[in-house]
């Protein structure tokens, strides 16, 4: 997350916010509260989840900051606390069950050639163009629902939120290697699950 | 090898091998072009903005937690 251009820094606000200045606080809070909401939207399931995760993150960086050293990006420090507050909020939800999206991914036949895609996903009509791109935002939303956690909070994090892969890997606690396998595998799943909205052939 | 050539990673030579290939393939090019699609549709559908009236409940919750 790249700190808005202009005026004083994130980390020199931090500092003043730990020192208890109310205003240098609400001033980080007026920067990052919609990337933190947009992220909380990306990693949880619902309305009501990604509100309690916004204030659950800023109240933790708030009484967290005194520990902030600023030898870290304060976005990154903000990140990783939003982060692991969207996966606890996730966890503490009861998995409802969910149809696999690894039946999306793709085939391939013995000699490496692609097999026919996965099953058709129910044909959108193209005539309507403006109702085939909402149909895809909506399906595009159901698919980041359905993936399998781990694929997803690699997902969001590399090709939703554009972290670079090695600070997706610290956020998560797995290797570079990992968070790389698990975006490719991820990217698979949806764009079968998308299908023929983005030229997937049955 | 099909990861790096999608995120084009891949070394010169083997890059080039499979663009080769790919190119030929009218399967594999729809395949590389939906691929590469799929992360900015996300990106797009999933670009939720913050309700002003979240922004200022988060604001009364913070004040109430100070």
């Amino acid at each position: 997350m790249a700190a808005p251009a202009g005026g004083e820094g994130d980390e020199a606000l931090a500092a003043r916010a730990a020192a208890g200045e109310v205003l240098a606080f609400e001033e980080l809070v007026s920067r990052y509260q919609a990337r933190v909401y947009r992220l909380a939207c990306r990693l949880t399931d619902d309305e009501g989840d990604a509100k309690d995760v916004l204030q659950e993150a800023f109240l933790a960086a708030y009484r967290g900051l005194p520990a902030f050293r600023a030898s870290s990006r304060f976005s990154t420090w903000l990140y990783r606390i939003a982060t692991n507050a969207a996966l606890m909020q996730r966890r503490a939800r009861a998995r409802r069950p969910t149809e696999s999206l690894e039946a999306f991914l793709p085939r391939f036949d013995e000699d490496g050639v692609h097999a026919a895609e996965p099953a058709d996903l129910g044909a959108a009509s193209r005539a309507d163009e403006l109702l085939d791109r909402k149909l895809l935002a909506e399906k595009a939303r159901a698919g980041l629902e359905r993936l399998p956690g781990i694929y997803r909070d690699a997902f969001v994090l590399r090709d939703l939120e554009e972290l670079e892969t090695a600070e997706v890997a610290e956020l998560l606690g797995i290797d570079a290697a990992a968070v790389r396998q698990r975006v490719h595998r991820a990217r698979l799943m949806l764009r079968g699950y998308l299908g023929e909205l983005v030229g997937v052939k049955p | 090898m099909l990861m790096d050539y999608l995120e084009g990673t891949l070394g010169p030579e083997d890059r080039v091998a499979l663009d080769v290939h790919v190119s030929g393939c009218p399967r594999c090019v729809a395949f590389v072009e939906s691929y590469r699609q799929t992360p900015r549709i996300l990106r797009a559908a999933t670009a939720a903005s913050l309700p002003e009236d979240l922004a200022e409940s988060l604001r009364r919750f913070l004040a109430a937690r100070r």
